[in-house]
């Protein structure tokens, strides 16, 4: 028998009243909050420190989250399916004090290969200074980190689009020690360096997670050393219970049934073939179904989704759906299921690749879509569909060396019943993370920008408007590439209750140029002196364009968001 | 002014107007509150002053603090502003960084508030650099001219100015500045690179959109309030506190009013260093508890922390400021019930309507009230019987709104509001400390606003803090703290090279710069060179990261003290350090004119019998027992230094009640500040 199964706590011993509860509960989250804070501050890439691209949970010893810090918004619970994967992996009885395990492996890490997640087992009571005595003690739980590595010698530098087994996304860690006991393994850090085509950033970050994993470490031990191991369990059984409760009881509130959408990514990488997607919701006694059957089989390109990744887009929408405002824990999450053949695209098995797998981002608003045939004037219209993501690989001149900048950028949201969809803004899928500003790009890449700004009459026209996106013109003044990365510039943002759809997305390549063409996913070589340009779309419109309000109207043009040619074609409105 | 006997500081917070006058002579503070006029905030300056009843004659310094412009974005009453950039750049301020609060991380139905400049007033021109600073096209001066009468056309009145790359070299905004002035001189004009000469375009521009927005009405409050002052025989020097630390002249003040944005607040972190200062503590925490919101900063080694990145309503802001961290957990966080589970806050109750207990119409428990029921605040005494509290309406709404839906008593419900707020802002506090690489319980915590003394003995307990200090008049120890404020001014540049790359000569030369811009400004506002002290920092990471550690720059050290200063507060802070480059992010001059602290006299020791103070006893809440029991009184102005109170005890002042627990005793020191420690086990 392993000297640190988890201990249930004695029964009877304690029961919580709803102050201690949330005392305890307050307690969790500041630690979650403080590995966040650790994270941030000590990243080395600006995907971590600015896209907010990691997540950070806290677990029992039964591995349920019991808390969370805010992180990107699609990583919302993903550490819970890489935990229990990488656990049973390495064994429960594997696990000793001082250990980090990593984990990259997609088909259990819930997230592509260059998303490395890192968690370590917290025993209670803390070592001693001598360390390293045979007994462990009781497990407490565990304390995960992800976030996003700039490399790891996948076959391309920056994202990799096109390609066709798992093997050419970079180098994989299916459960792997970092630290043993409390000791670096220096040959897992030597894997890294020489496998990786910018290892100061990754060892750095690696650093920055274990980091963050240490202090969440000490914060449990305290937590549990402060109130006892009793009144901690008796606490966490009592505020998971409240918010699965809350939860179910808030999705009895919504009208009951079951609701399919179907929309397209655009391809898959590798042909030009659009790729079907088709969910179906079905909210019945306190449970809210997904359902992803009749979606595309698994493609050649990396567009599956690992199941880990297909739940936790699922979790994205639910949420916004059931507790917006809710600090997360498993409870929120417990009346969720989600169901996806393995060797779909939204259940990835081995050697599909999964590199972008920005599916999700879209799996979000298909859900939505659904859903909102039921749950009419409470959803929102679609949200400019997809991330229009761009990235830049080359040399800099100035420095010689090789540089892979990201950046996001903003689409229009949807409207919804009562209001004009907000933005321009990061997609729903990404609410918190930030765009990597111009003099950054410009300073640590090969572009520069000619233009940023709203685009008029980009927002589906209704009742009410959708948000308005963008248009960005870029000029290269240095050779590279440039990665095209959005999945929906072939189809439009859906709008709702007779509202009208926008413009689709577009990234013009070569623009004002006899090669100039529409481009989608898409690594482009490009010299000095082309240019790209990027108009987002806009969120969709809800409601007859005909019931709009005419000083909403006069609004929209006076402050451009509309042109004169736009207010007569859609609200037959003369200036 | 040789004969000037007093000096007055002012501070206005949400509720009340706090003066303090100071008598160079004697040394002798006193205090007097006004409400807080938000009409005409000078109304509730001048009934404050009057309160004190000075004679304004015999006034050298009259210092101020005041959140105007912080209440001018709040309330959306700014001027109405635009924006002059780049040809096709005109939306860098609406789409900001694309991000929504993360408190809305997950609603999809977000909508933006207002934002403090209307699309149609703003405008791109013709001229660009590039990252390095190289003129790749040239400033279109008649498109400059034509933009601004656009913009007046269109009633705009305040304009701010910001290029792409401007921190490199700012003469396209000067250039733009002059254009604009000489068509239109009645227009305010703000550029980005004299308030933030730092890399980023968005937070540059909305630094500068706040300083165009709040300076016009600033202008007038100022103006407004000079005359007021000069009117009742004021002669003497007029300063503002800045958010970062320091004072500025009033003069300096309307020229550059995003640095008071804070100003307030920042009273008595000054206060608190300069009582770091006379106690010989080198580490405080202060911890400032008010009506809506608790405030916390780190004073490490006798200095307060700073940061260069501030956020006002979701906007950023480039100026340096107090590292203060905000909870929103103060006397009027409401407490509430979330399916079993208590909550308190954020949710305020404000000034109006206020706690249940102040009888305005407040219908939700707030922490206050179950102060009230827990027995701390005596209904009948609140700010020294000006104020009649309502106790049973207190006890009443959290009896039907939180104890009977528990199933507990009043008391256990009261305590729980408490329970609650602590631990809600314990980890937030302690994680201001751990950020720097410090273990919170080496900290004294010092206690002020009109809540401190009643929560900070059980912060300090649960924390594991040893001490804590209670300065008198702890509500109004952020104008206190105003009186010892020395002149200063900050100026910064963005660097973005690597360190190797430089020579010591190359930074030396830099800094000679930066200093001869501090010493122009701080000169200008009547700072002897001879009096002017420096502080030179240059802010180092590692190549890649975002997040840089300041290190102290002065001729002696060379490019290895720099990596291995660095490298040791990385250390220190992260608890790892690597071989990587190093690069300098911004480098930074802080010109300080020194100013005499208000001294504050050793006191004549008591006869060591604290029965002199004793007053009819009460019943509270005891958290060391978790007990309702008997708690002596004392009246803190019959207090003399060398008493010494066993817990549980109450301390009341009038504006302020300490409460010490069992297991925790009082001692006031030789300066009349109570200290309240542990009672060793």
């Amino acid at each position: 028998v392993s000297a640190h199964r988890a201990r249930p706590a004695e029964p009877g011993s304690a029961v919580s009243d709803g102050a201690t509860t949330e005392v305890v509960r307050s307690y969790l989250v500041a630690a979650a909050e403080e590995m966040r804070a650790t994270l941030i501050r000590t990243a080395f890439n600006p995907v971590i420190y600015e896209v907010l691209d990691f997540g950070i949970s806290i677990y029992d010893a039964e591995m349920r989250a019991i808390a969370e810090a805010p992180g990107l918004t699609m990583f919302l619970g993903a550490n819970d399916y890489s935990l229990r994967m990488g656990v049973e992996y390495v064994g429960l009885g594997e696990l000793h004090r001082g250990d980090v395990v990593m984990l990259n492996y997609p088909y259990w890490n819930a997230a592509h290969a260059y998303d490395a997640t890192m968690f370590a087992p917290v025993f209670e009571p803390p070592a001693d200074a001598d360390g390293g005595s045979g007994d462990d003690g009781v497990l407490l739980g565990f304390v995960c980190v992800r976030a996003h590595w700039m490399d790891l010698g996948a076959k391309d530098p920056g994202y990799v689009l096109d390609s066709t087994d798992v093997h050419q996304e970079g180098i994989l860690f299916p459960g792997t020690k970092v630290f043993e006991r409390g000791v670096l393994n220096h040959q897992v850090v030597e894997l890294i360096r020489f496998n990786s085509r910018m290892p100061e950033l990754v060892i750095g970050d690696m650093h920055a997670q274990v980091a963050a994993l240490r202090t969440g470490e000490r914060r449990l031990v305290e937590v549990v050393g402060k109130f006892g191991r009793a009144v901690v369990d008796a606490a966490v059984e009592e505020f998971l219970g409240h918010a699965e409760r809350a939860t179910r009881e808030a999705l009895l509130a919504l009208p009951q049934g079951s609701w399919s959408a179907v929309d397209w990514l655009d391809d898959d990488g590798i042909s030009a073939e659009p790729v079907r997607m088709e969910v179906t919701v079905t909210i019945r006694d306190g449970s809210f179904i997904v359902d992803f059957a009749g979606s595309s089989p698994a493609t050649t390109g990396p567009v599956n989704m690992p199941f880990g990744s297909t739940i936790a887009s699922a979790r994205v929408a639910f949420k916004s759906i059931t507790s917006p405002f809710a600090q997360n824990n498993h409870g929120f999450m417990a009346p969720l299921e989600v169901r996806a053949e393995p060797g779909t695209l939204f259940h990835a098995v081995y050697p599909a690749p999964t590199f972008t797998q920005w599916t999700g981002n879209q799996a979000v608003e298909l859900i939505f879509k659904a859903v909102a045939q039921g749950l009419g004037d409470t959803m929102p219209a679609c949200s400019g569909g997809d991330v229009p993501g761009f990235m830049m690989v080359g040399i800099h001149p100035d420095t010689g060396e090789l540089f892979a900048i990201s950046n996001n950028d903003v689409v229009g949201w949807g409207a919804t019943a009562t209001h004009d969809g907000a933005g321009p803004l990061n997609h729903p899928c990404q609410t918190v993370a930030r765009n990597t500003p111009m003099e950054v790009m410009e300073a640590r890449t090969g572009m520069r920008f000619e233009r940023l700004e709203i685009s008029a009459d980009s927002g589906g026209a209704g009742r009410f408007r959708g948000g308005c996106g963008v248009r960005r013109d870029i000029v290269f003044v240095s050779d590279g590439e440039f990665l095209s990365v959005i999945k929906k510039t072939k189809s439009a943002p859906w709008a709702l209750a007779g509202g009208l759809s926008p413009v689709p997305n577009r990234v013009i390549a070569f623009a004002g140029t006899d090669r100039e063409r529409a481009i989608s996913t898409e690594r482009l070589v490009v010299k000095a002196g082309d240019r790209v340009r990027l108009l987002t779309a806009g969120g969709g419109g809800h409601g007859d364009p005909a019931e709009r309000d005419p000083a909403a109207i006069r609004r929209d043009l006076d402050q451009g968001y509309i042109t004169a040619g736009a207010a007569r074609e859609h609200y037959g409105y003369e200036t | 002014m040789p004969d000037a006997r007093y000096q007055i500081s002012v501070d206005i917070g949400g509720t009340f107007v706090d003066a303090m006058e100071l008598d160079q002579e004697t040394h002798r503070i006193r205090f007097r509150k006004a409400s807080t006029t938000p009409a005409e905030p000078w109304r509730g300056v001048i009934d404050a002053v009057d309160a004190l009843g000075t004679d304004l004659g015999a006034v050298g310094l009259f210092i101020h603090g005041t959140t105007l412009g912080l209440n001018a974005v709040l309330e959306r009453r700014g001027e109405v502003t635009g924006i002059i950039t780049n040809d096709g750049m005109a939306d860098i301020f609406l789409i900001g960084r694309g991000n929504i609060p993360s408190s809305h991380m997950y609603d999809f139905r977000y909508e933006r508030p207002p934002a403090l400049v209307e699309r149609r007033h703003t405008i791109g021109v013709r001229g660009r650099l590039d990252h390095r600073g190289r003129e790749i096209e040239a400033l279109d001066e008649d498109g400059v001219r034509e933009a601004a009468d656009h913009l007046v056309a269109l009633g705009v009145r305040s304009i701010a100015v910001c290029f792409l790359h401007s921190y490199r070299d700012p003469a396209h905004e000067q250039r733009t500045a002059e254009i604009v002035r000489a068509a239109h001189p009645e227009i305010t004009v703000s550029t980005s690179t004299s308030i933030a000469r730092e890399y980023r375009e968005y937070e540059r521009t909305a630094t500068t959109v706040l300083d165009a927005y709040i300076r016009p009405i600033f202008e007038r409050y100022v103006g407004d309030l000079e005359r007021e002052l000069a009117a009742r025989g004021f002669a003497g020097r007029f300063l503002i506190m800045r958010s970062g630390g320091g004072s500025m002249t009033a003069a300096a003040a309307q020229r550059s009013p995003t640095n008071t944005v804070l100003s307030g607040p920042a009273g008595g972190i000054v206060g608190g260093c300069h009582l770091a200062d006379v106690l010989g503590r080198r580490d405080l925490l202060t911890v400032d508890i008010g009506g809506t919101s608790l405030d916390a900063c780190v004073i490490e080694g006798g200095a307060a922390a700073s940061a260069f990145e501030a956020e006002l309503e979701h906007y950023p802001l480039l100026v340096p400021i107090y590292d203060i961290r905000t909870i929103g957990a103060g006397g009027g966080s409401i407490a509430w019930l979330d399916g079993g589970l208590l909550k308190v806050g954020p949710r305020s109750a404000g000034a109006v309507p206020g706690p249940v207990c102040y009888g305005r119409g407040g219908l939700d428990p707030t922490v206050t009230d179950a102060a009230v029921c827990l027995g701390y605040v005596d209904p009948a005494s609140f700010l020294s019987g000006t104020m009649q509290l309502a106790g049973d309406a207190a006890i009443a709404a959290v009896e039907s709104t939180l104890a009977g839906p528990l199933g507990v008593t009043v008391e256990q419900a009261a305590a729980g509001v408490f329970d609650v707020l602590l631990a809600r802002t314990v980890g937030a506090v302690r994680q201001i400390t751990v950020e720097r690489g410090h273990d919170p319980r080496s900290f004294s915590l010092v206690a002020f606003g009109g809540a401190g003394p009643l929560i900070a003995p059980l912060l300090a307990r649960e924390m594991g803090i040893a001490e804590v200090v209670v300065p008198a008049d702890p509500s109004g120890f952020s104008a206190w703290g105003m009186l010892g404020a020395d002149l200063m001014d900050d100026v910064s540049r963005t660097v973005l090279g690597l360190l190797d790359d430089f020579d010591v000569d190359a930074l030396g030369e830099l800094f000679a710069e930066l200093d001869g811009e501090a010493m122009a400004a701080i000169g200008e506002q009547g700072v002897d060179a001879a009096d002017v002290v420096f502080e030179r920092q240059i802010e180092l990471r590692y190549l890649g990261q975002e997040h840089a550690l300041p290190v102290a720059f002065s001729e002696s050290v060379d490019l290895a003290s720099l990596r291995k200063s660095f490298e040791e507060l990385h250390l220190a802070r992260y608890g790892h350090a690597m071989d990587n480059r190093l690069q300098v992010l911004n480098v930074r001059v802080r010109a300080i004119g020194r100013a005499e602290r208000p001294a504050i006299p050793v006191l004549p020791p008591g006869d060591g019998d604290p029965a002199r103070a004793r007053v009819v006893p009460r019943l509270a809440y005891d958290f060391g027992t978790r007990a309702t029991v008997e708690f002596d009184v004392y009246d803190r102005t019959r207090l003399q230094p060398g008493d010494v109170l066993a817990g549980p005890v109450l301390v009341d002042e009038g504006t302020a009640t300490t409460v010490v627990h069992s297991g925790q005793r009082v001692e006031v020191e030789e300066h009349g500040f109570l200290l309240v420690t542990a009672v060793p086990a």
